[in-house]
C-alpha cells in the first residue's frame, strides 16, 4: 500500500515542505462517500487530509489533539481525535480492508500528542498480487491464479518419491497395455483377409488365436499386477499426505483456528487429500494410457487407409466441443446439487437435534415446511442437473455413433470397390470402438486437474503457513515462576486492542486473581501467558528471560491450565490425568487424583479408573470432569498454572471439594485465576483489577476493599445482585 | 428508555441537528436533549429505512422511530439521513460487471452506489447471504457489505453472472 514512512509525496504544493511526514495513509472512500482517495498525512506538527490532488481539506496542529482513536462503523471506520477543547473530530473514514492500518495510525497520532515516541508498526501489506494484479484473499497471502502449477505438481510429485519404483513400474505397465490392446483388432484383421476370406491356412488360425491367447494372458496378468499396485501406492500416498496436512495443522498458530472452522479445516485434511491422490494415482495413470491410446490408434488407422482415417475422425472436434463447452456449466450443475444436498442435510440435521425446541413450541408444520422447500430445491437442482445431463449425453452419443455410420458408408464402398480389405475394414472398426471411449472424457481433464491443483494448494497454504515457533533441539529451561507483563499490548483483531499496556510483575509461588468486567481482558491475559497468542507490542517475561526466547514445548510443558469446560479426551479416566505426563505410573495416577479430590468417586465406577469417559467425557458429571482435570494437572506438576473460572458450573458441595483440591494444587505455584464469584479469589495473594483493558487497581483483597475503589464496587455490584436473587427466590 | 412511538406522531417532538458541526444532537420537547446521538438501523436488511433507532454516547437506545421519514421534520430527517450516511459504509451494488470464480476465492467486480469496487470472497456458501428470494448480501474478505437488495431489478448480464457463479 501507499505508505512512504518520510516525505513521500514531494509534490511542489505541498504546503510545509520542511515537515517530515510520519505516517502516510491512503484511504479508500472520498469526502462524498464514493470509493475515492483521500491522504491521511500525520507529522511531528499536524495531522492533516488531503483530497485528490494534494489539497488539504482538514488541518488540525498535534498540540491541540488530546486522544485519537479509530471509530468502527458498520463496513469501516472512521478516525477522530478528541482535543484539548473536548471536541470530538472525525477525520477521515476507511473500509474495514484498511481499518486494521487507521487504527495503528490514530496510536501514533496519540503517542506524538502525548508527547511519545512514535511506536507504530505500519507494516506494508500487499492487498494485490504483484504479478497479475488480482487482489488477494488475505492480505500478504498466495495469489491462488499465480501460484506456479508447475511447481505445486513437483512438490505433489515429491510424495510419489519414497515410492519411485513402483510408480515407474506402474507407469511401465501401462504403456504395455495399452500397446497390448491395439494387438487384438490386428489379428482379427489378419484372420479375416488371410484364414476367413481364402477358406484356406486353417494353421495360421490356430497361430493367431494362440497369440490371442497370449496376449489376454499377459494382459490380464499385468492388469492385476497394475491394480495391486494402484491400490498400494493410493493407500500408501493418501495416508502420507494425511499424516503431512495433520502435522502441519497442529503446529500452526491458534489465529488461523480463530479465522477458520473445524469443519473447513478438517476437510483439507479429508477431501483436499482425496482429491490429490485421487488425480496422481488414478488421474495420472488414466491420462498416460488414454493419451498413448489415442495416439497410437490414430498412427494405425492413418495407416490402414488415410481417407478412411480421415472420414471417420471427423466427428472428433464435435465430440470433444461438446465436452468442452458444456462441461463446466454441466459441472457447476452438479456442485449446485451438491451444495443443495449440503443445505438439506444442515436443515436436516438442525431440526432433528432441536426436536425437543419442535415439539415444545409445537411447530411441526413449520420445520415440516422449511424441510419440503429445501427437499423441493433438492429435487429441482436435480432434475435440472440430470436432465441437461442426459442432453449432453445424447448429443454425444449422436456424433460417436456417427462415427460408426461414417465408418460403414465410406468403408463399405471402399471394400465394395475393392480399394480395402474386409480384414483392414474389421481393423478400423475394432480401433473406432476403442477410440470414442475415453475421448468423451477427455473434455473432463482438465477440470479434474483443476480441482487436484486447488486441493493441493489448499494443502500446501496449510504447510506454508507460518507455524508456532518450536525449537527444534531439546534443551530443557527449568522455569522457576516469576512472571513480568511489561506494558503488554494485544488485539485478536489488530485494529481493536483488547489489552492497552499491562504492566505487573507476579513473583514466583503468587496467585494472583484476575478481576473485572467481561470483556475486561482477563481471558486475553491468560490467552497472553500460555502463548496461544503474543503481545503486539510490549513485552512478557518467564524469570527474567523475554517468553520468545524460551522453547515453546519447554514453556508450555510447565503451563497448566484448568478451564472452566474441562476438555476430556476419549479414553479411560486414568488415561486423561496422564495426559501431561505420559507413563506415569499408576501409583502416581492415585496420587494425583486423591489431591484432585476426584479418588473417591472414580472408585465409586464400576471400572474405578479403567472408566472410559466418553466423547469429551461425556459420560461424567460436570464436577466429576473439572476434578479429573485438577487432577491431571497435578500430575503434570506445572511451575505456571492457569484457573480459568474453574468452578462457576457446579453445586456448593463440589465446589467445595474442588477448592479443597485447588488449594493443593496451587501450593508453591504461581497461579492466574479468573473468577466470576469474587469471594473465591479472598486467599488469592494479590487481585489485578482489569477495566478495559487496563489496569484499574493492584492489591490484596483487604487493601482493595478498604480502599473503596473499582474492585470494591464490582463486589457491592455483585452482593447486591446476589441479595436481589435471594429475595426473589425466596418470595 | 422509551418505547417504539406508537401513536400518531408529533413531528415537532424531536428536533435532530447538528451542533456543533460533526455531532448529531436530539431534543425531544423543550425538556430532554441528547448530544453525540448515533443513529442506527435496528434491521438494516430487512426492514430498510425503517425502525431507526437513536442511541445516546453510552450505546443505549433513547428512542426508536419506526419510519423515520414520516416521523420527523425535513430537517432533522436530513440531518439523521446525513449521519446514517457517514456511519453505514455499506454499499448498494446496481450491476455486476464481471465474477469469476477460481480456487475456492471469487473475485468481483461491481458497479456500486458509491462507484466502482473491486473485492474477493471466499466461501460463498457463507458469505453470499440470500435475505430473501430477491436479497442478497455479499461479504467480502475483509468483512466490507456488499448489498443487491433486488436480484431480478440487476440488468440480464449480471444476472446470468450470478446465476453461473452461485
Amino acid at each position: 500500500m501507499d505508505i512512504s514512512p518520510k516525505g513521500g509525496s514531494g509534490s511542489a504544493s505541498d504546503p510545509k515542505p520542511l515537515d517530515d511526514v510520519l505516517i502516510r495513509l491512503v484511504a479508500d472512500f472520498a469526502e462524498d462517500g464514493s470509493f475515492g482517495h483521500r491522504t491521511l498525512e500525520v507529522t511531528s506538527e499536524s495531522v492533516r487530509v488531503l483530497e485528490q490532488g494534494d489539497a488539504p481539506s482538514f488541518v488540525i496542529p498535534i498540540s491541540e489533539i488530546k486522544s485519537a482513536r479509530n471509530e468502527p462503523l458498520v463496513g469501516g471506520g472512521r478516525l477522530e481525535v478528541l482535543t484539548k477543547n473536548g471536541e470530538l473530530l472525525p477525520v477521515i473514514s476507511y473500509s474495514l480492508t484498511l481499518s486494521a492500518k487507521f487504527s495503528e495510525a490514530a496510536r501514533g497520532v496519540e503517542q506524538l500528542a502525548k508527547g511519545e515516541p512514535l511506536l507504530i508498526n505500519l507494516k506494508e501489506e500487499r492487498l494485490r498480487c504483484a504479478n497479475c494484479n488480482r487482489l488477494l484473499p488475505e492480505k500478504d497471502g498466495v495469489c491462488p491464479a499465480c501460484v506456479n502449477r508447475g511447481k505445486t505438481m513437483m512438490r505433489i510429485a515429491r510424495f510419489m518419491t519414497p515410492y519411485r519404483s513402483k510408480a515407474i513400474l506402474l507407469a511401465l505397465m501401462s504403456l504395455v497395455t495399452t500397446l497390448l490392446n491395439l494387438c487384438p483388432p490386428l489379428i482379427q484383421g489378419k484372420l479375416i483377409d488371410t484364414v476367413l476370406k481364402n477358406h484356406t491356412e486353417l494353421d495360421i488360425l490356430w497361430k493367431l488365436m494362440a497369440c490371442w491367447l497370449g496376449v489376454l494372458v499377459i494382459n490380464s496378468v499385468l492388469q492385476i499386477l497394475s491394480g495391486r499396485y494402484i491400490a498400494f501406492l493410493a493407500g500408501h500416498i493418501a495416508a502420507d499426505l494425511r499424516s503431512a496436512v495433520y502435522r502441519a495443522i497442529e503446529f500452526l498458530q491458534l489465529t488461523f483456528f480463530d479465522k477458520k472452522q473445524v469443519g473447513a479445516i478438517a476437510s483439507r485434511v479429508t477431501q483436499d487429500t482425496d482429491r490429490v491422490w485421487g488425480f496422481l494415482v488414478e488421474g495420472v495413470p488414466y491420462l498416460l494410457l488414454n493419451g498413448l491410446m489415442l495416439v497410437g490408434i490414430t498412427v494405425l488407422l492413418f495407416a490402414t487407409n488415410t481417407m478412411l482415417a480421415a472420414c471417420i475422425l471427423s466427428p472428433i472436434p464435435f465430440v470433444l466441443g461438446i465436452g468442452a463447452f458444456f462441461w463446466r456449466p454441466m459441472s457447476q450443475m452438479f456442485h449446485r446439487v451438491g451444495q443443495k444436498w449440503a443445505r438439506f442435510h444442515m436443515h436436516l440435521n438442525e431440526s432433528l437435534t432441536g426436536i425437543r425446541v419442535v415439539k415444545a413450541f409445537a411447530k411441526e408444520d413449520l420445520e415440516y415446511s422449511k424441510f419440503r422447500g429445501r427437499n423441493n430445491e433438492l429435487r429441482d437442482a436435480g432434475v435440472a442437473a440430470d436432465g441437461r445431463w442426459y442432453t449432453i449425453f445424447g448429443a454425444m452419443t449422436f456424433f460417436t455413433s456417427l462415427g460408426t455410420l461414417i465408418n460403414w458408408t465410406v468403408g463399405g464402398y471402399l471394400v465394395y470397390s475393392q480399394k480395402m480389405t474386409l480384414g483392414e475394414f474389421w481393423k478400423v472398426s475394432a480401433f473406432l470402438g476403442l477410440l470414442y471411449g475415453p475421448l468423451q472424457w477427455f473434455a473432463a481433464v482438465n477440470q479434474w486437474f483443476s480441482r487436484a491443483m486447488a486441493g493441493a494448494e489448499r494443502i500446501f497454504e496449510v504447510m506454508d503457513t507460518e507455524s508456532e515457533h518450536y525449537a527444534p533441539d531439546q534443551e530443557r529451561v527449568k522455569i522457576v515462576g516469576e512472571v513480568e507483563f511489561n506494558n503488554v499490548r494485544f488485539g485478536y483483531d489488530k485494529s481493536n486492542p483488547v489489552l492497552k499496556g499491562i504492566t505487573f510483575t507476579a513473583k514466583p509461588g503468587e496467585m494472583i486473581g484476575l478481576v473485572g468486567k467481561s470483556g475486561a481482558g482477563k481471558s486475553t491475559t491468560i490467552n497472553l501467558i500460555c502463548r496461544f497468542y503474543e503481545p503486539d507490542a510490549g513485552t512478557l517475561r518467564i524469570d527474567g528471560i523475554d517468553y520468545r526466547d524460551i522453547p515453546l514445548q519447554d514453556m508450555r510443558g510447565q503451563i497448566g491450565i484448568v478451564l472452566q469446560e474441562p476438555f476430556l479426551f476419549n479414553g479411560t479416566i486414568a488415561e486423561n490425568i496422564a495426559y501431561g505426563k505420559p507413563g506415569a505410573s499408576f501409583d502416581e495416577i492415585v496420587v494425583a487424583a486423591k489431591a484432585g479430590n476426584a479418588h473417591n468417586f472414580v472408585l465409586s465406577k464400576p471400572d474405578g479408573y479403567d472408566t472410559m469417559v466418553g466423547e469429551r467425557g461425556s459420560k461424567l458429571s460436570g464436577g466429576e470432569r473439572q476434578r479429573i482435570s485438577i487432577a491431571r494437572a497435578i500430575l503434570h506438576n506445572p511451575r505456571i498454572l492457569i484457573l480459568d473460572e474453574a468452578t462457576s458450573s457446579v453445586d456448593v458441595e463440589t465446589e467445595k471439594q474442588i477448592q479443597e483440591a485447588i488449594g493443593r494444587l496451587i501450593e508453591g505455584r504461581t497461579t492466574f485465576a479468573i473468577a466470576h464469584r469474587l469471594s473465591t479469589l479472598r486467599n488469592a495473594s494479590r487481585l489485578v483489577v482489569l477495566d478495559k483493558g487496563e489496569i484499574a487497581e493492584i492489591g490484596t483483597h483487604a487493601e482493595l476493599m478498604e480502599k473503596q475503589g473499582v474492585f470494591y464496587k464490582l463486589v457491592e455490584a455483585q452482593s447486591a445482585i446476589n441479595e436481589i436473587i435471594g429475595v426473589g427466590a425466596g418470595s | 428508555m422509551m418505547a417504539i412511538a406508537e401513536e400518531a406522531p408529533k413531528t415537532t417532538s424531536y428536533r435532530l441537528f447538528h451542533f456543533p458541526k460533526d455531532r448529531l444532537r436530539l431534543t425531544i420537547g423543550e425538556d430532554r436533549s441528547y448530544v453525540t446521538v448515533k443513529p442506527t438501523w435496528s434491521a438494516p436488511l430487512s426492514h430498510p429505512n425503517q425502525y431507526l433507532a437513536l442511541m445516546n454516547g453510552k450505546g443505549e437506545e433513547i428512542i426508536t422511530l419506526k419510519d423515520p421519514k414520516r416521523e420527523l421534520t425535513a430537517a432533522s430527517y436530513e440531518a439523521v439521513a446525513e449521519e446514517i450516511a457517514k456511519r453505514y459504509l455499506t454499499s448498494l451494488v446496481q450491476n455486476i460487471v464481471s465474477a469469476k470464480g477460481e480456487f475456492g476465492a471469487t473475485y468481483w467486480h461491481v458497479d456500486t452506489d458509491r462507484g466502482e469496487r473491486d473485492f474477493v470472497t471466499q466461501s460463498l456458501q457463507e458469505n453470499a447471504q440470500w435475505l430473501s428470494e430477491r436479497h442478497l448480501l455479499l461479504i467480502d474478505v475483509d468483512g466490507n457489505r456488499f448489498e443487491i437488495s433486488d436480484v431480478t431489478a440487476l440488468d440480464a448480464r449480471s444476472r446470468l453472472i450470478l446465476e453461473t457463479i452461485l
